[in-house]
């Protein structure tokens, strides 16, 4: 059964590829019957993943039991003597994302039966999860760089459809390709970094190039700038798709997507995959020192950047996708700091909990939706929410859970993973623990700054001072940037003929049916339980997952070092700067003890900055987008005045121009090509006599 | 039947089923398109049958050969062969030009005309590739710009005259060179020969091959095309009609890709070894220009052109690697690119047939109406930018590792040209991006939406772009299916070539370069 298994484990990517195929086929050629059948395309679609996860669970089994990893590669490209292999390999790190990848995607797919119930794309959607589903399966089993590069593409590129998946807003339009450009510049860096370790080792292969990397670099052969050079080349590839400053800027644009992706993708498994790449690529950093220093610092800059913007927001979506960039950072300067197995535990305790919390978000939303309207400017803020627990009772909850695990409360699943990080960032370098350390609590408070608004207090929805405000407020930026002068009644707010038609409001929201809340609840368990795989004194998660110098005795031994003591003191600190969030949290949010107004008009330039998301879309915009226009504007006035004007005027074409277009304006066109043709086929005659 | 004169058939039956087209009694213009498109079908089939019957993956020679002597006193023979580098191409050839007859399903202007021009095309862009008399070649080169011109020039738009000219002084103009060239190579040494494997074998004077090699690097670089000759073909693309674009993305520019590595760099290798620096320089020249224009165009037509001239920035950089794998990954964007420019140039057609416009500014949110076009542009699109999974992925990667791992180049040099190869990685996606954008996405254009009827994509279409979608993803996925066809034959020529290049075989024949001053290449040496 085992080998056979192992044999047919390239089914886990292919499966729910043929899902996608066939709708995807169904919907091209048979658009009306395709999606009339609806469900029963989901329903074929989630079948399928059901496949790979039951196949994914026992991969995971068997290699918790001990199997060796397995390769199996097929020759996919050469010339000459060069030869590109594709295949894949299972072992405990693919096993690990194997099973996270297959879970959340198929509980987000169940969830989205209830999400999209009514929207006119559902069976298009399923099919976008389905390819989506299948590209991140095939780039966790990647055994080689190469075809890592591939799938990270392609898991852009669905990233790119789900994003602009609701085609006809403008701000989704913009954020898809915002999202794919600014991943392309992260591939730019790992496709050179990729051609210089090939060109520097000879090899795609983790270890090989990993070894032969040290080599080269101990024996003098190559500068050890340049391999530092290709090792930070490679780390801007993750740095993108991972959402480190300064790249992150398309993930909370991101959120415009459908919530179940922003669940699936931009919080649980794409936006990890480069924290999985240096994962994969750690054979050839580990030598590279001042390419972990650069991973660590860049990581835990960008946890601190990313709590400090999700302090301010408003939008709950947004306020998440800033904290999942603040969590993607922990993850990537636990890999900067050598805590491997720390890195991709709090990868897979994250990707619970966040898609967790993130489905959560989207239940509060199709609840809200039945007040305000489908309007993202209302339904998403939290400005309008308040009180929902009432309401919603098991999101609510599950809510809660995600957030206690966030916020790093013991016994939930967060606590273990990000103590884990915290501790061997302590070890690694003090500083990086301060900044760790203080993010810790700022998340919490953010966190909970968000449940409160949402759950507790009164409920804001029918207040139309706010709904007022908000629609302006909307409206102006939009008018700022996109809309012309419109004239004529209404022309004030370009929403109001489109949203006219929505008013079949009540006045209370509603808990969310149950394919919505049962992911939520299936979720919760791994997000309270999950940590307890990882608790220091007996690691079995460290005992499956390590780092690929590392033998498992090894971790053992480590383990048995453990101190109750050092513990302690390390999960004391964070627990106690998690509960001093938590307190303010609840005094100017639950008890509004303090006025977070009033706080903020005294630092004034510190809220604005944090509010706008530190001016990085103004900057960025101002200079690369601004620039790149400007740049191609005069290479086309280049192009049509001087090179074009040059090669016309010059020579011997400019005078057959000449006389040749007089010609042709006398209508004798076809005549005058005649002669050319004509003469030039005597010209030949003659020489080859001649 | 291995005796059978396999390419001559090819290359005669359109052009004579083409003759025939006249006495076909056809009121409406609707029998004559049936039939061309059926000769076009027989004729596809018959070269996949000649390239399955006959034709060896092992063999890097000539294969499928005939020679008949024509005007003996001319020397002129009619001589015919395929290897590595023809076979992909004539195959290319056959499939584009099938599709782009069916394309041309809508014409009702003039349609006898027009099928007797496209099948006119037919057979001589196949002969381009299968000639292997030069003096021959020179012929059919000349000739297949006869039915390009006319297409252009009675089906184009508003200013297709101007745009026509500008094609066929520009390639006629370079053509002069091939053909001063041809004759120069037929007449040096002692024995005069227009057949193309002696003309490689004879081994002419350095200074003689520099000119020889300069003179063909422009006819060709006309048309593949290379900056700075390359301004006829936004022009020329601006007015073609659909079928008339698919024929010269798809295949016209080929002929200049495929003419520089048969003689260029299979006749004059110790030019190629001075030249290769500057094709490479033109090479990263042709992506970043073309692309930052194509960002700035607003006609969609345009747009496409110049995206065009970026991809076969790639082909030069692979010609210039004097490695297996970038000249490997040269002909594979050659062939990807005709495949990929065919089906966007189709779609642009097609979303002209809709909106009759093709300013960006005045269009958008079409995505509502037509979904089926707008998949279509967007899986088209995304082909272009060079997506794994899809042909151009593979194309450039190989170009890329090949030309990075080349030891013919300092590494300085090497970076440099990589990292400004790669800012094209970057530039492809945001021109691509936001034309999609400004076609499909966001709210309707009022404007356009009242006054145009929106329809969604036929059958036919859907047929046209299938088509090509499956050969692009194909290779994509598995490229050895296109790889193996001509692996042989580059591998063969790669180790010609290597044998040329000093550093390489350690033996001290420098090539005089002090003597031409006017041209001075980067170290080639390290």
């Amino acid at each position: 059964m085992e080998p056979l298994l192992y044999e047919y484990a390239w089914l886990i990517p292919v499966l729910p590829l043929v899902g996608a195929t066939l709708v995807g086929v169904g919907l091209i050629s048979l658009n009306k019957f395709t999606n009339q059948l609806r469900q029963l395309n989901a329903a074929f679609i989630i079948t399928l993943l059901g496949v790979s996860m039951a196949m994914s669970f026992a991969l995971l089994w068997s290699q918790i039991q001990g199997h060796g990893s397995y390769t199996s590669t097929f020759e996919w490209a050469s010339a000459g003597n060069f030869h590109l292999t594709m295949g894949y390999i299972i072992d405990p790190l693919t096993a690990v994302m194997l099973v996270i990848v297959c879970t959340v995607a198929f509980l987000v797919m169940i969830y989205t039966d209830g999400y999209m119930a009514h929207d006119p794309g559902y069976v298009r959607f399923y099919s976008y999860l389905s390819i989506f589903s299948s590209s991140m399966l095939g780039l966790v089993i990647s055994p080689n760089l190469v075809q890592i590069y591939i799938f990270w593409e392609l898991v852009g590129m669905c990233s790119y459809l789900l994003i602009g998946f609701w085609y006809d807003r403008k701000a989704a339009a913009d954020a898809c390709q915002k999202a794919f450009v600014v991943n392309r510049v992260g591939d730019f860096g790992l496709l050179l970094g990729m051609l210089g370790l090939y060109w520097a080792t000879g090899s795609f292969e983790f270890e090989i190039m990993g070894d032969r990397l040290a080599e080269l670099v101990s024996s003098g052969a190559l500068a050890g700038g340049l391999a530092a050079l290709f090792g930070v080349l490679v780390f801007l590839g993750p740095v993108a798709k991972s959402a480190q400053f300064p790249l992150h800027v398309w993930l909370p644009d991101a959120m415009e997507g459908p919530t179940p992706i922003s669940a699936l993708i931009h919080a649980a498994t794409m936006v990890a995959a480069g924290v999985f790449l240096i994962a994969r690529m750690y054979p050839v950093f580990e030598h590279i020192p001042v390419a972990m220093d650069t991973i660590a610092w860049t990581g835990a800059f960008t946890a601190f950047l990313g709590a400090s913007i999700a302090i301010t927001q408003n939008d709950i979506k947004k306020g998440l996708a800033y904290s999942t960039v603040s969590q993607l950072g922990y993850m990537v300067m636990a890999m900067g700091c050598g805590a491997y197995s720390a890195g991709v535990f709090h990868l897979m305790t994250h990707a619970y909990f966040k898609a967790m919390l993130f489905l959560c978000s989207g239940s509060v939303i199709h609840g809200m939706e039945g007040v305000v309207g489908h309007d993202p400017v209302l339904a998403q803020d939290m400005r309008l929410m308040g009180g929902l627990r009432k309401y919603m009772p098991i999101t609510a909850f599950t809510f809660l859970v995600g957030n206690l695990a966030i916020c790093g409360i013991p016994p939930f699943a967060g606590f273990w993973s990000k103590d884990e990080i915290l501790g061997l960032a302590f070890q690694a370098n003090p500083a990086l623990w301060v900044v760790g350390w203080l993010t810790a609590g700022i998340t919490a408070f953010y966190m909970f700054r968000m449940y409160f608004l949402t759950f507790e207090g009164e409920f804001r929805g029918t207040n139309q001072t706010i709904i007022a405000q908000l629609k302006a407020a909307a409206a102006g930026v939009e008018e700022e940037v996109v809309l012309e002068p419109a004239f004529g009644p209404g022309a004030m707010d370009p929403h109001e003929l489109d949203h006219d038609e929505d008013h079949h409001h009540s006045s209370e929201p509603h808990e969310s049916p149950w394919t919505m809340t049962l992911p939520l609840l299936v979720l919760a368990v791994p997000s309270f339980l999950l940590g307890w795989l990882g608790r220091p004194w007996a690691n079995s998660f460290e005992a499956l997952v390590h780092a690929p110098g590392e033998t498992t005795a090894e971790v053992v031994e480590h383990a048995a070092h453990f101190s109750w003591t050092e513990f302690a003191i390390m999960g004391g600190n964070s627990v106690g700067i998690a509960l001093i969030g938590i307190t303010v949290a609840s005094l100017m949010y639950l008890q509004q003890k303090i006025s977070a107004g009033a706080i903020a008009q005294k630092i004034q330039p510190l809220y604005n900055l944090s509010l706008n998301k530190w001016y990085f879309d103004e900057i960025y915009d101002r200079v690369f987008v601004m620039g790149c226009r400007r740049l191609a504007r005069q290479m086309l006035e280049i192009d049509y005045r001087v090179v074009d004007g040059a090669v016309n005027f010059t020579g011997l074409v400019t005078v057959v121009t000449g006389q040749g277009l007089k010609y042709f304006e006398n209508g004798r066109a076809q005549f005058y090509a005649l002669i050319i043709f004509a003469a030039v086929l005597g010209f030949v005659v003659l020489s080859s006599i001649g | 039947m291995t005796n059978f004169p396999w390419l001559t058939t090819i290359i005669l039956l359109p052009i004579v089923a083409s003759l025939l087209i006249p006495i076909i009694p056809d009121k409406d213009g609707k029998t004559v398109r049936w039939y061309a498109l059926i000769v076009g079908l027989i004729d596809f089939v018959l070269i996949v049958y000649a390239f399955y019957s006959g034709y060896d993956l092992g063999n890097p020679e000539l294969q499928l050969v005939e020679s008949y002597a024509w005007i003996p006193d001319l020397d002129l023979k009619w001589s015919v062969g395929a290897d590595g580098l023809s076979m992909p191409l004539i195959i290319l050839t056959g499939f584009i030009t099938t599709l782009a007859i069916m394309a041309a399903w809508p014409v009702t202007l003039k349609p006898k005309l027009f099928y007797f021009l496209m099948l006119a095309m037919y057979g001589g862009q196949i002969a381009v590739f299968a000639v292997q008399d030069m003096l021959l070649f020179f012929l059919v080169w000349e000739l297949e710009l006869v039915p390009v011109y006319l297409i252009l020039s009675i089906w184009g738009g508003k200013k297709r005259l101007y745009a026509a000219t500008k094609f066929i002084l520009y390639t006629a103009g370079g053509s002069l060179f091939i053909l001063v060239a041809a004759l120069t190579m037929a007449f040096y040494g002692d024995t005069v020969t227009f057949d193309m494997s002696a003309i490689a074998a004879k081994d002419y004077a350095f200074n003689l091959q520099l000119l020889l090699y300069a003179g063909l690097l422009i006819a060709y670089g006309v048309k593949l095309p290379i900056f700075p000759l390359h301004t006829w073909l936004p022009d020329a693309h601006g007015e073609a009609t659909a079928p008339a674009h698919m024929l010269l993305a798809g295949i016209l520019l080929k002929m200049g890709g495929y003419a520089l590595i048969r003689m260029n760099l299979g006749m004059l290798p110790d030019a190629h070894v001075f030249f290769a620096p500057i094709l490479v320089i033109l090479g990263v020249v042709n992506i970043v220009y073309a692309a930052l224009t194509s960002f700035a165009q607003r006609n969609l037509k345009r747009k496409i052109a110049y995206s065009s001239i970026s991809h076969m920035g790639f082909v030069l950089i692979g010609l210039g690697s004097f490695t297996n794998l970038g000249l490997s990954g040269a002909l594979l964007q050659m062939i990807s690119h005709g495949l990929i420019g065919a089906s966007l140039f189709f779609m642009v057609g097609a979303t002209y047939d809709r909106t009759h416009t093709l300013m960006l500014d005045e269009m958008g949110g079409v995505g509502k109406q037509m979904k089926k076009i707008f998949a279509m542009w967007t899986s088209c699109s995304l082909a272009s930018l060079a997506l794994p999974g899809m042909s151009g992925f593979v194309a450039e990667l190989m170009v890329f590792v090949g030309f990075a791992t080349s030891d013919a180049f300092n590494p300085i040099f090497k970076v440099v040209v990589v990292l400004l190869a790669a800012v094209g990685v970057i530039l492809t996606p945001i021109y691509l991006l936001s034309m999609l954008r400004e076609i499909f996405y966001g709210q309707e254009n009022k404007e356009l939406v009242e006054h145009e009827v929106l329809v969604d994509a036929e059958p036919r279409e859907v047929f046209i772009i299938a088509s090509l979608l499956v050969p692009i993803i194909g290779i994509g996925l598995y490229p050895k299916v296109a790889t193996q066809i001509y692996d042989a034959t580059v591998t063969q020529l790669t180790s010609m070539i290597r044998s040329h290049v000093p550093a390489l075989t350690a033996t001290s024949q420098a090539p005089e370069v002090e003597n031409v001053a006017f041209l001075k290449a980067p170290d080639l040496y390290e």
